[in-house]
Formats: structure tokens, C-alpha cells, sequence
């Protein structure tokens, strides 16, 4: 290429603004980060525990979505019910979330109760309490979780039917939902014992993030965590993440499917792994934006798609990359098959222009430019990034690393992943419709 | 130099000492509470009438324009879904550029701009890195000002439209939400929802004339948020929108008050259901309405969150739903109320009744004080979180333009939620919340949910294309 082509001026990179932090470990093992912040008199605090659905027994799948439920009733100090209203009364708002590799906690407060989070997070992790009331209504509750994601929805089922696909053999090859009849089954004794082993401080990190002084809020967090004794070291499962491994394909038939809908998807390498950034890159360029060559294929030249999605799914030990379209009423199936392959199949001969490459590049740097404003979000990925990639300044210079992939990695990684053998097939095809409905079309 | 170092020592040893000073048995008391104080902000107007407002914020080195323009989907007509279309396809092809380049030229810069219409107002919104200001204003100005709908864009994305009309005959919640609307507002817009009827009589010629009555500088407002200086984003937005000419801005009519009496239950039977939606609505008081924001009390108190009324009974003591919620929906020329949850098939009816018993409630008996302090200070610290966030802000800012709000609105806001007591929240909920002439929509499992709901009231039943369904004849 030569430099006359080249010759419009590319603004500088931008430059973010350093978020800064302190960590350390308690003696019994909780990691802790700081981020000292006063643009608003808010605070956040964000529990991340290294405990999800893939540490479950397939025997006890939804055991880590449904303890995250049990979380919010009470303690030896806090009577059932009480913690919401603590935090609501003290003009705050929380969640939860349980994922694959990890659950969560979250509070988000006025500056001036931070020690009620402190409070309330260290009695859950101290001594939550755990009794058959609460765990007869949860079970209840989390059924109807369920259906209203899962089972009472179109294509609800989409994303435990592919996790069985793409992850089948390994821990992640259920969703952190899980069936109804596990945690009917389960005993009491089950979830204390689930307690004592995954909420422990030396399984955790802490993150506070607002307005707060480092060296006023040290103290506190020393005398609210600091006795909580440090359990036993936590046995990770062991699994083996086997790349590549062959595809499968099947048909998911469904009376409240209304259009037809493909995805696509292949093993993908573990979130740290280094391939997992010109992965994203490629996907971007795949199907984000109308300018993506998914969107330019399926939905505008061709137009039998309503929409297409590229994403990857990269986790702890595991990963997938998918492509996913959704048809037009009439579509055939195959019809969406066969052009997925041959955007894929093109990216895998010819690679991707200078243009792409410099969208996604651009693409990436917009992303992390608005990424970390709110204290919420600068807690929570200051405690990611400390777990899952030991490297909690990521948060500072993540970007760095999408921006040092090379234009030729994203062919190199289509070719290595995006493979034929290795293509999983899930399709939602419309139910043939009765002979009757045809008079009124 | 040496009095800072001093002063530092000492509030380490300070506050190391209240290292034992905590005693765990007890809830921590707070500290004196910081005020919501609404951020200061720039405004400006064009001679062409354009409202412009600047919200600096340099956490990030980003920027958002937000031109909000003051007709939405309630100037469709009979045209259900043409304010959509229009917001649809302003980035799909200009004079100068089409479809195809605008969007290389936007992806290009990983920036976005896309526009949605609402019932009230048309949002047109860019975002992304300050260094590429100039490059989004030019992109901005241009799906703005010179959008031509190019037919064969126009002929997809109406296909498109159908196949997510089929789609949505399957969507609960989309069923939900139409017959609601429906049987809230019947005829009037606010009320209306798309049908391939309504999608197929729209043209492009109807988007071109929507655009030109409605997308005038003084029928609008421009936001911008972000790590910007107002004197100089002000100047290149007058050299961008400074020759948009402005025009007679339209006008429309209310809908008709509500004559409804009597609880009616309206049934959508979508076979195969394993849950149903459940919402209680009726009418409720338009934005301008002074009563608002004691209303964000009263509705937290009665569903507003997990310390709600319905939350706890519905979920916390009963285990019947994940979750139930209330919420006011004010909009320019009317309002809404709704109160609902999604239930297992076989409590459908006991749901509705404690949510009507709920309501009920808030009129009947006054919230006690420790119960309505709690959500006083759910809703002013909320209040004060949200301000965190800069696009709330605008967006707010926007809304005193867009609904004709007092200048310092949100500025006594805080003050206005801290005012409730419970004997205002009693005779706000007497004016507000009438379970005995509420309207109920549920869409669920008709042979399972019936025969209880009819034990209610008399009930409306609707297919899933929302027609009238045929009486269920009796067993042979």
C-alpha cells in the first residue's frame, strides 16, 4: 500500500483518562480495590464471588443463580427481608447476577452510607442466614424466573440449547438457570455447605468506587472483613477445554417460534487468551453496524434477514463465537445457512480490508472511551479484571491490546476457529402452519 | 508543606483508631446526606428558534448530540407507525450521501447515530469520540436536514415490519402492551398500535411530508453531552443548523377524558402459555401535572421497587412471580397507570386480586410514616445517584423544553419527593388509583386462566392477532 493512499491525516489515538486505584489482600485472603472518585457524592460497591454455575454437579445445575436468591434474606444481624429495605431506605439501589464463572453484588448509594454497604456485605459474607422459609419461597420465585425467560418466550430456549451444543462435556454445558428439579431436590444442608465453601473471603474481591478517602475507608474495611475467617482453598472443577472439537447441528421445534432463526457457532478460545482480541475484532467487522458484511449480505442486498449478530462469548475456560440471524417470515432455513457460510467462507480466503480493519479498530476505541464513567461500572470491571485476567490496571490499558492486533490476525483467527468441522448448527424453524391459517394470508 | 504532611499523619492515626469502633449488631448510622444538587448546564437559542443546551462532563473524551424533536408517533394519524418510519430511515441515504455511504462513513468512525420515535417526541442521537466532533455534526446535520427515504430502502424495512408483526403476535409482552394501549386510549394515537394494514398504507411520500411539517429548529431541541466547551460547540452548531428555516409548528388533540366505570377484564388467549402477563391499568395524570413527582413516592411505595408493596406480596410472601411492578406513565397530552406481574397459570386470578386489593390499600389507609420515609429516601437518593450520569441529565433538561416544565424543576425535585405525607399520600392515591374501575389486560393460557378471571368480571376475550375471539362453546 503505498503512502499516498495513505495520505488522509488519522487523528491520534485517544487518550483515556487514567483511572486510578489501590489493592491489596486482608490477611484472610479478600482482595480488595479502591477507586477514590469525587465527581458526585455516590459510591458504589461491587462483591464479586469466584463461584458460578460451572462449579455446580450436573446433578445440582442452578444451584449458583438460586444461592445468589438466598443472599438477600438475611443474616445473623439482619433480619429476613431487611436488606433491601436497608439500602432503599438509605436511598440506594442493588443487584445481583450469577453467570457461568462468577456471581455478584452490588450497591449503589449517597456517599454517606458507604458503611452500610461495608456493613451489609460483610455480615452476608460473615454469617448469611439461611432457613427453610426463604429457601420454599426462592425455589418458587426462581421457577417463575424461569419461565418468563426461558420457557414462556420465543427462542427462550436458545441459549441452553446452544450451551449444550458448544460446551457439551464440560461444566459450562448447562446455563446458570438450570432446571426446576435440581433445586427442588437439594437439602438444606446442601446450601449451607455451598455457603461455607464458595463465600469465603479468600474467594472474593471487594471493590468500592466514589466519593470516599482511601485512608478513612481502609480502617472500616479492615474492621468489617477483617474477622471473617478465611475458609479452605476452593477446589476449581477440572476441565479440559478441547479446541477444536467437532460441530453438531439441530433443529429446535417449538409452536411459538415465528420466524425462522440460525445460529452459528464455534469453540473459541478462553477469555485471556490472546486471540480472543482479533476474535473481536472480526466479529465487529462481520455484523456490527450496516456497514458489516452480515448486515450488508442478509438483510440489505439479499434481504431475508431481519437482522444479523456477530458475538464472542469468551469466558474462564471456555469460549464460542457465534453469528446469528433471524429471517424473514418465509425465509427458508437453508437459505440463511448457506449465506452465513459464504460471508464466513469469504473472510476466511481473502481477509479483511484496510477500511474494516480501521473500523473495528475505531469501533473498539469508542467502546473504551465511554466504557468506565459510572462509579458502578468502574467497580465492577476493576473486580473483573482483577479476577480473570490477574491484572486489575486492564481497566486503564485493555484497549492497547485490541490496538497492537494486526490486520492479517483476523484471517488467521477465522481460519483457525471459524471451521467447517467445528461449525455447531442451532436452528428455530417456524412449525409447518395448519392447513386452515393459509385461508386468511 | 509541612502543616499538610502533619495534618495527614493525624487523620491516619484517626482513622485507624476507629478501627475497633465498629460494633456489627447494629446498623451503621450515616453520615450528614450530600444534596441533590442539579448540575449546572448552558442554554442557548438559535435565531431559528433551536433550543440548544450544553452538559459538560470530561469524564470521557466523548460527545452525544440529542435532537429531540417535539412530534412523535401521536402526529401517525391513521398511519400507525410513520413517525417510526421516519426516525427509521433518517441515516438510510441524504442528497449527498446513500445508505450504503452513510453507513461506512459513521461505522467508520465507531461512532452511531440512530433515531427512534416515541409517542411525544422524535429522538435523533450521535455519539462518539470528541475527536471525530466535527465528522458526527456533518453526518448529524445531514440525516437531519436532507434525509430523502429512498424507496427501496423504504420497501424493506416496511417488509421488515411485517415479519416482526409476525413475530410479535408470539411475543407476550407485545401482546400485553398493545391491547393496553388499546383499551386505555382507544382511538386516539396514544392508543394505536401497527397492523400489516397500517404498515402497508403508509408511502414515501407520507415520510417525506411527515419530515417537513414536523422536523422544524423551533419544533426542537439539541443536547449535547460530553467533554466539550460550550462556546465552541455552540459555534459550530450554529454554522451546521444556524440556515435549518423554521415553520408553523403542529398541533394535535388530547385524548378524550376517560368514561370507563366498572372494572373490565380483557383476555388475549395465547395457547400455551406457562405464565401469564398480568396488567392492571387505567389513565393517569399528564407530564405538566404538578403532582408528579409526589407520585414517584406514592408509586415506589405501592411497586416501585423490591421494598414495593406488590414485590413483597406477590413475590416475597406468596412466590408467585419474579417480579411486580407499578409504574406512572405521563406523557404531554394524557397519562398512564400500570400495575402488573407475569404469574404461573394457576395463580393468575389470586395475583390480579391482591394487586386490585393493593391499590386498594394505598386509598384506604394511610401509609404509615416509617414505611413512607423509606421510600421518600429511596426516591430522593435515587434521585441523587441518577445524577451521576450526564446524559440523564440532558435528557431532563430536555424534558422542561419538550413538556413546558418549570425552569427549576428539577431543581426543588428532591424537595418535592421529601414533602409526602402520609396523609397527602392518601388523597393522592384517592385521586390517582381506583382499583374498582381499573382496566385488566392479560395474556395467557385461555382454557387454563379463564374460568377464575370470570369469577372477576365479565371478560373480553381476544386472539392473538388482538380480534375479538369467539365465545368458547359449551362442552358437548
Amino acid at each position: 500500500m503505498s503512502l499516498a493512499q495513505d495520505a488522509q491525516p488519522i487523528p491520534a489515538k485517544t487518550v483515556l483518562k487514567p483511572i486510578k486505584f489501590v489493592e491489596y489482600d486482608l490477611p484472610n485472603g479478600l482482595h480488595v480495590i479502591l477507586h477514590e472518585n469525587h465527581a458526585a457524592p455516590v459510591i458504589s460497591s461491587y462483591v464479586l464471588y469466584h463461584v458460578g454455575s460451572k462449579n455446580e454437579r450436573p446433578d445440582r445445575t442452578g444451584f449458583a443463580h438460586f444461592f445468589e436468591h438466598l443472599m438477600f434474606e438475611g443474616t445473623e444481624n439482619i433480619p429476613r427481608g431487611q436488606i433491601d429495605k436497608f439500602i432503599s431506605g438509605a436511598g440506594g439501589n442493588l443487584n445481583a447476577s450469577t453467570s457461568f464463572d462468577r456471581t455478584d453484588y452490588y450497591f449503589n448509594l449517597p456517599s454517606n452510607q458507604l458503611q452500610l454497604a461495608l456493613w451489609i456485605e460483610s455480615e452476608r459474607m460473615l454469617h448469611a442466614k439461611i432457613d427453610e422459609i426463604g429457601v420454599e419461597t426462592q425455589r418458587k420465585v426462581v421457577k417463575e424466573e424461569k419461565r418468563r425467560g426461558v420457557d414462556n418466550q420465543p427462542y427462550g430456549t436458545l441459549f441452553e440449547e446452544l450451551a449444550k451444543l458448544v460446551f457439551e462435556g464440560t461444566p459450562y454445558s448447562w446455563v446458570p438457570i438450570g432446571a426446576f428439579q435440581y433445586i427442588d431436590e437439594a437439602k438444606i444442608e446442601e446450601f449451607r455447605d455451598f455457603y461455607k465453601m464458595y463465600y469465603v473471603p479468600n474467594n472474593a474481591t471487594l471493590a468500592v468506587a466514589g466519593d470516599f478517602k482511601v485512608e478513612e475507608i481502609k480502617p472500616l474495611i479492615e474492621a468489617y472483613f477483617g474477622p471473617i475467617p478465611r475458609g479452605a482453598d476452593v477446589q476449581r472443577p477440572k476441565m479440559e477445554w478441547k479446541l477444536p472439537a467437532a460441530g453438531q447441528k439441530k433443529d429446535v421445534l417449538k409452536e411459538n417460534t415465528p420466524l425462522p432463526a440460525t445460529l452459528h457457532a464455534w469453540r473459541a478460545p478462553v477469555e485471556t487468551d490472546a486471540d480472543a482480541y482479533p476474535l473481536e475484532l472480526l466479529t465487529n467487522i462481520l455484523a456490527t453496524g450496516r456497514s458489516s458484511r452480515l448486515y450488508k449480505r442478509l438483510v440489505e442486498k439479499e434481504q431475508v434477514a431481519l437482522d444479523a449478530e456477530a458475538f464472542p462469548y469468551l469466558m474462564e475456560k471456555a469460549g464460542m463465537v457465534g453469528v446469528f440471524a433471524t429471517g424473514q417470515n418465509g425465509v427458508a432455513l437453508d437459505q440463511l445457512d448457506q449465506l452465513i457460510t459464504e460471508e464466513v467462507e469469504s473472510v476466511k480466503k481473502g481477509g479483511v480490508t484496510e477500511e474494516e480493519f480501521q473500523k473495528a479498530r475505531n469501533t473498539k476505541e469508542a467502546e473504551f472511551a465511554k466504557a468506565f464513567g459510572a462509579m458502578a461500572s468502574r467497580a465492577e470491571n476493576l473486580a473483573r479484571y482483577h479476577l480473570f485476567f490477574g491484572d486489575t490496571n486492564l481497566i486503564n490499558t485493555e484497549l492497547d491490546r485490541y490496538l497492537s492486533v494486526k490486520r492479517e490476525d483476523l484471517q488467521r483467527v477465522a481460519q483457525k476457529y471459524l471451521t467447517d468441522d467445528g461449525r455447531n448448527v442451532l436452528r428455530y424453524p417456524v412449525p409447518a402452519a395448519p392447513a386452515e391459517s393459509k385461508k386468511s394470508n | 508543606m509541612r502543616l499538610i504532611l502533619t495534618t495527614s499523619i493525624a487523620v491516619l492515626l484517626a482513622a485507624s483508631s476507629a478501627n475497633a469502633a465498629i460494633d456489627r449488631a447494629q446498623k451503621p448510622s450515616p453520615g450528614p446526606a450530600p444534596e441533590a444538587a442539579f448540575p449546572d448546564y448552558h442554554q442557548t437559542t438559535l435565531p431559528n428558534g433551536l433550543r440548544v443546551f450544553v452538559i459538560e462532563d470530561d469524564r470521557t473524551p466523548t460527545v452525544t448530540f440529542r435532537l429531540l424533536i417535539k412530534s412523535g408517533s401521536v402526529f401517525d394519524g391513521e398511519k400507525t407507525g410513520l413517525a417510526g418510519f421516519v426516525a427509521g430511515l433518517l441515516n438510510r441515504g441524504t442528497a449527498k450521501r446513500d445508505a450504503a455511504t452513510f453507513a461506512k462513513e459513521i461505522d467508520s468512525l465507531g461512532a452511531k447515530l440512530e433515531a427512534v420515535a416515541a409517542a411525544d417526541y422524535t429522538a435523533v442521537v450521535t455519539s462518539g469520540l470528541t475527536k471525530y466532533t466535527d465528522e458526527m455534526i456533518d453526518l448529524f446535520r445531514d440525516a437531519v436536514l436532507n434525509p430523502v427515504f429512498p424507496s427501496e430502502q423504504f420497501t424493506r424495512e416496511q417488509r421488515k415490519s411485517l415479519s416482526q408483526l409476525m413475530a410479535e403476535k408470539m411475543e407476550p409482552d407485545a401482546l400485553a402492551t398493545k391491547l393496553t394501549g388499546k383499551v386505555l386510549f382507544g382511538g386516539h394515537p396514544y392508543g394505536a398500535y401497527r397492523t400489516p394494514e397500517t404498515v402497508q398504507a403508509i408511502t414515501r411520500e407520507d415520510l417525506v411530508k411527515f419530515h417537513q411539517q414536523h422536523f422544524l429548529p423551533n419544533n426542537a431541541s439539541l443536547a449535547i453531552v460530553g467533554d466539550v466547551k460550550p462556546a465552541q460547540i455552540i459555534s459550530l452548531i450554529e454554522k451546521a443548523l444556524g440556515g435549518w428555516r423554521k415553520g408553523e409548528v403542529p398541533t394535535i388533540e388530547a385524548p378524550k377524558d376517560d368514561e370507563v366505570k366498572g372494572l373490565s377484564i380483557h383476555l388475549v388467549d395465547r395457547p400455551g402459555s406457562v405464565q401469564s402477563n398480568i396488567v392492571v391499568a387505567q389513565r393517569g395524570p399528564r407530564r405538566s401535572s404538578p403532582d408528579i413527582a409526589e407520585l414517584n413516592v406514592i408509586n415506589a411505595t405501592l411497586g416501585g421497587g423490591f421494598s414495593g408493596r406488590l414485590f413483597q406480596n406477590l413475590r416475597e410472601k406468596n412466590g408467585w412471580t419474579y417480579g411486580a411492578y407499578s409504574a406512572f406513565n405521563p406523557m404531554e397530552l394524557g397519562g398512564a397507570f400500570q400495575a402488573g406481574a407475569e404469574t404461573r397459570n394457576d395463580v393468575t386470578h389470586l395475583a390480579l386480586i391482591e394487586i386490585l386489593k393493593e391499590m386498594q390499600r394505598m386509598r384506604d389507609e394511610p401509609v404509615p410514616e416509617a414505611e413512607l420515609e423509606l421510600q421518600r429516601q429511596y426516591n430522593v437518593g435515587n434521585y441523587l445517584l441518577s445524577l451521576e450520569s450526564a446524559a440523564r441529565t440532558a435528557q431532563r433538561v430536555q424534558d422542561i423544553d419538550l413538556y413546558g416544565l418549570p425552569a427549576d424543576y428539577y431543581k426543588t425535585y428532591a424537595k418535592q419527593m421529601s414533602s409526602v405525607t402520609p396523609a397527602s399520600a392518601q388523597e393522592l392515591s384517592k385521586k390517582y388509583l381506583d382499583a374498582s374501575n381499573a382496566m385488566i389486560v392479560v395474556v395467557g393460557e385461555g382454557k387454563e386462566i379463564r374460568p377464575e378471571l370470570e369469577k372477576l368480571g365479565k371478560v373480553s376475550a381476544y386472539n392473538t392477532e388482538l380480534q375479538p375471539a369467539p365465545e368458547p362453546k359449551p362442552a358437548p
